[in-house]
């Protein structure tokens, strides 16, 4: 491999472009943000995922300059951000409301922020042509924001906030209002920005799916707290708790009693019920309580025994949803739990065999599961 | 995470100082024992007991809100005819003329409306007194009436009334059945509206007035234009601490429907979710 | 048939009792004075028909439009009622801008309050209200006695009976009209408008100039309408509050009528004081609309 991957997290000689250092963020007696340490890197595209009221708006007001920490400090390119006010930052932000300014034509919302600091017209009319080239939105330069249409909007804010060079972009649910075709055209669009401009990307979204397709890392926040800050495909794969496997995408849960043979652990999680087989990531106590997480689509489905083999459970199929492109599975074993399995659709509806209330046979590999504390 | 200043809360506590004082000072004068404004001589109530003596004061009180009564009554069926005109009537001759005629008297100035109403009375031989004060203000008061109401019209569901007609209403019982009872806090406010215009007016009911009635606002202007008088201070504190209890009231009691309806539609979305 | 009576029952009252006694104001104007019962000529005689129609025609003039502007008196009067208007719109808007900003400020559970707040005065008598200031700015009323126990002033106030009292009266009753339309548009404002503008490099008062003050220009707008249009008309508060050198058309409009009994000059005294009122009117009805489109 020549071409090196792009994971400045990795390197110990980068400098990270923010530095959250023990941020604490209080709202009266309600902590929003609970001594959270976190840096990002210039370049990345940073998403900062998880349910509403968790702190990850807070976090980026508190990049913008609306919101200052109780404790801690935030570093922007190793400078304390301290009590500087949202003008004097080299951070824009696009709202998640646009908030485009109504009274004034896309032309001029773009160019809003470069007249505050310059005044020579020439460059800024430069400026503003090079945001609408890149934003493709030419044609609609002299238009008031009531008169185009949500994505418009949504390229205007974004060209709005492009136009100053920040060193840091932040963005507030930047789809959140578009529907979800315009949505993942989009999501690319976003991408492809980010990469023609070098700007550092922090994206706020409560959408799993956004936060994977779009980010370098993904940081999955609760009440406050960073759970779990990785790239897409380790918190896919290798969630570090249940709640990040619950949160990123469909999963299965079985609790049971481990015990640790070699390499792999055996799962006793019910009475007379085939045990389950899984891989340790790290040591396991034998008799410790454990979750082992096993996504839908690593669980295959047959009406016919497979041969003898470790992780078959036998059950029956009470729910089908078909997804078009997959089928998921909702099957009952014997002690009443519910797994779900999903198997593409390879074939056309009428020439699948498998249909309500039909005994079937899970099967998964070894290492197709993780193991949670918990 | 709202910012609210000191300049805020400056200019706040400012204008209402400005917007309240002088009422304040009003209601504490009016207990003042001394006939002079200059002079605070203790405190005393007997402005109230010679102004409930003045015969002359509560025969204008009696006119004026007999004339208060029948004039918004009138104002407020004729302004909802108006309104369900205006808003649902669709084209007639002559729709431009009557949209003028409602929306100009809101802008004309009262000294014209009196002036002219006054002419038209004298023309037709009309004796002056309570009966043309209070077809004045029931002609103005109408146009009020028409634009609270129509504007809650122009907001209400047409398919509300559109489905009472397919249940089998007439027009008429559907207006009466459906519409009526959705647009009824709108007329009462319109009624409200128009009965305090009318127990407000000076100027139309001036000139609209013959020697055989006075109302409250022209015994009140015609004792005030000499000075200041304690008599009048003990009646504006009587009339102020009506409205405020009325106004109090009436948001107290929408505040507590609006709570109830809430809870209302909480407890409905809980049991059937 | 319902329909019919729906819409003639408001429509005939209207005619009879607002354009009727507008059209006879329009013709009394274009009379002449005369010294018997009614108090002007010639009068329309119905028993003649057509041809009394004919002859009242013919006898019709603008006599009385010459004398308005012929007399000093009366185009005087409607100048300073234009500049008293002008003036106090002026003073309202700068006393009721800061109050509706800070009310848009508020936190949300205060705002309905402070909304009943700024209402509540509509519903007191208007009469009773510019009242109020009479005995406040009297010679010796409570503002002296205020401002000399400061130590301030030690020489009997002379505020009533002059134009300063009369703005004052014209502010603290036309407030409330100022501050509503301006706090709904500020009111609608979204928050992130204004971090944006600092976001993207305003200082807060440049924000507020940028941004604050042209998304309530609609709402200032109305507001100054709606002190301007009733103001040039006032009777009650020039006569209450002015004095003998305050001159504004609707007191000099009452006093032809009442004292002078010239109904004819009075007439066109009010068909004059309708045509400059028609101006503002025809531009605040343009700026509702403009709103109402932008919204819509």
């Amino acid at each position: 491999m020549n071409q090196k991957v792009f994971a400045p997290w990795d390197d110990p000689n980068q400098k990270p472009l923010i530095q959250f250092q023990n941020v604490t963020k209080k709202f009266g007696t309600f902590t929003a943000i609970d001594d959270l340490s976190l840096d990002i890197y210039e370049r990345e595209f940073f998403a900062l995922l998880g349910p509403s009221g968790c702190g990850k708006t807070t976090m980026m007001r508190m990049l913008a300059g609306f919101e200052t920490p109780t404790s801690g400090t935030i570093r922007l390119s190793g400078q304390d951000l301290g009590q500087t006010a949202p003008n004097k930052r080299a951070v824009n932000m696009m709202f998640q409301s646009y908030a485009l300014f109504p009274h004034l034509s896309v032309w001029e919302n773009i160019a809003f922020g470069l007249k505050r600091e310059s005044t020579d017209k020439d460059a800024i009319a430069a400026r503003v042509e090079e945001m609408l080239r890149l934003t493709r939105l030419g044609k609609f330069a002299k238009r008031k924001p009531h008169q185009i249409s949500g994505g418009q909007r949504q390229r205007v804010a974004l060209a709005r906030s492009l136009a100053k060079s920040p060193k840091l972009l932040l963005l507030d649910e930047p789809l959140g209002a578009l529907d979800k075709k315009l949505r993942e055209e989009t999501q690319f669009e976003l991408m492809d920005i980010q990469e023609k401009t070098g700007t550092t990307f922090v994206i706020v979204t409560h959408d799993q799916e956004e936060a994977m397709t779009v980010a370098s890392r993904v940081a999955v926040m609760d009440e406050g707290r960073l759970v779990q800050v990785a790239t897409p495909a380790d918190i896919y794969e290798a969630p570090n708790s249940v709640y990040v496997a619950d949160f990123i995408g469909d999963v299965n849960i079985i609790e049971g009693n481990a015990t640790p043979n070699g390499d792999r652990v055996r799962i006793d999680w019910a009475e007379g019920q085939p045990e389950i087989w899984g891989t340790a990531q790290k040591p396991v106590a034998s008799g410790e309580r454990i979750s082992f997480a096993i996504r839908p689509e690593k669980v295959t489905i047959s009406k016919e025994k497979p041969e003898d083999r470790r992780n078959l459970l036998e059950g029956e199929v009470i729910d089908i949803a078909y997804l078009g492109n997959i089928s998921t599975f909702h099957v009952k074993v014997g002690n009443g739990q519910i797994i779900k399995a999903q198997s593409a659709n390879t074939r056309r509806l009428a020439n699948r065999d498998i249909t309500w209330e039909d005994r079937v046979w899970l099967t998964f590999t070894e290492t197709a599961g993780v193991l949670l504390e918990g | 995470m709202r910012r609210f200043s000191w300049f805020n809360a400056t200019s706040l506590t400012l204008g209402f100082a400005f917007l309240y004082l002088p009422m304040v000072i009003l209601v504490i004068y009016s207990f003042n024992a001394s006939k002079l404004v200059t002079v605070w001589a203790g405190f005393s109530t007997k402005w109230y007991g010679e102004l409930l003596q003045n015969e002359d004061f509560l025969d204008a009180a009696w006119v004026t809100i007999r004339v208060a009564f029948f004039s918004s009554v009138l104002a407020t069926v004729l302004g909802t005819m108006a309104a369900t005109v205006l808003v649902r009537a669709g084209r007639f001759m002559g729709r431009g003329l009557f949209s003028g005629m409602i929306y100009a008297p809101l802008v004309m100035p009262e000294v014209i409306t009196g002036l002219s109403l006054l002419l038209l009375f004298i023309g037709i031989g009309l004796d002056r007194g309570v009966f043309t004060i209070v077809l004045a203000h029931t002609t103005f008061a109408m146009c009020y009436v028409s634009v609270v109401v129509s504007s809650r019209l122009v907001s209400f569901d047409k398919s509300l009334e559109e489905a009472a007609l397919d249940l089998g209403c007439t027009p008429f019982q559907a207006f009466r059945l459906v519409t009526l009872p959705i647009i009824a806090p709108a007329v009462i406010s319109g009624w409200l509206l128009a009965f305090t215009l009318s127990l407000d007016d000076l100027v139309i009911a001036s000139f609209t007035t013959g020697p055989s009635a006075t109302t409250l606002p022209i015994k009140i202007f015609s004792a005030v234009r000499l000075g200041v008088s304690p008599e009048i201070n003990a009646l504006s504190t009587i009339m102020i601490s009506v409205v405020t209890v009325g106004v109090i009231t009436a948001s107290i009691l929408s505040k507590r429907s609006a709570v109830a309806q809430q809870r209302d539609e909480q407890a409905a979305t809980q049991a059937t979710g | 048939m319902r329909r019919f009576t729906l819409i003639a029952v408001p429509y005939l009252w209207l005619l009879a009792l607002f354009l009727v006694p507008f059209l006879i104001v329009l013709k009394i104007s274009l009379s002449d004075y005369a010294l018997s019962i009614p108090p002007y000529a010639p009068t329309l005689d119905f028993s003649a028909g057509w041809q009394g129609i004919k002859d009242l025609m013919s006898k019709l003039d603008f006599e009385n439009y010459v004398f308005l502007t012929e007399d000093a008196l009366y185009w005087k009067a409607y100048l300073s009622s234009l500049k008293i208007a002008l003036i106090s719109t002026v003073l309202t808007l700068l006393v009721g801008y800061p109050i509706a900003y800070g009310m848009a400020r508020a936190a949300p559970e205060w705002r309905p309050t402070l909304l009943m707040l700024v209402i509540l005065p509509f519903w007191t008598s208007f009469l009773i209200r510019v009242y109020a200031w009479m005995g406040i700015l009297a010679s010796e009323g409570v503002l002296y006695q205020f401002l000399s126990f400061l130590g301030i002033v030690d020489e009997p106030l002379k505020i009533l009976s002059t134009n300063t009292a009369v703005y004052i009266g014209i502010v603290y009753t036309y407030l409330p009209f100022m501050i509503l339309p301006i706090y709904a548009a500020l009111e609608k404002m979204d928050d992130s408008l204004i971090e944006a503008a600092e976001d993207l490099g305003c200082s807060r008062m440049s924000a507020f100039w940028l941004i604050t003050i042209p998304l309530s220009k609609s709402g200032i707008i109305a507001g100054c309408f709606l002190v301007f249009i009733p103001t040039i008309g006032e009777f009650v508060i020039p006569s209450l509050l002015g004095g003998s050198d305050t001159l504004m058309i609707g007191k000099v409009l009452w006093e032809e009528f009442f004292s002078n009994r010239d109904w004819p000059v009075a007439s066109a005294v009010a068909i004059i004081l309708l045509l400059i009122l028609v101006i503002p009117i025809v531009l605040f009805q343009r700026n509702q609309q403009l709103q109402r489109e932008a919204e819509g």
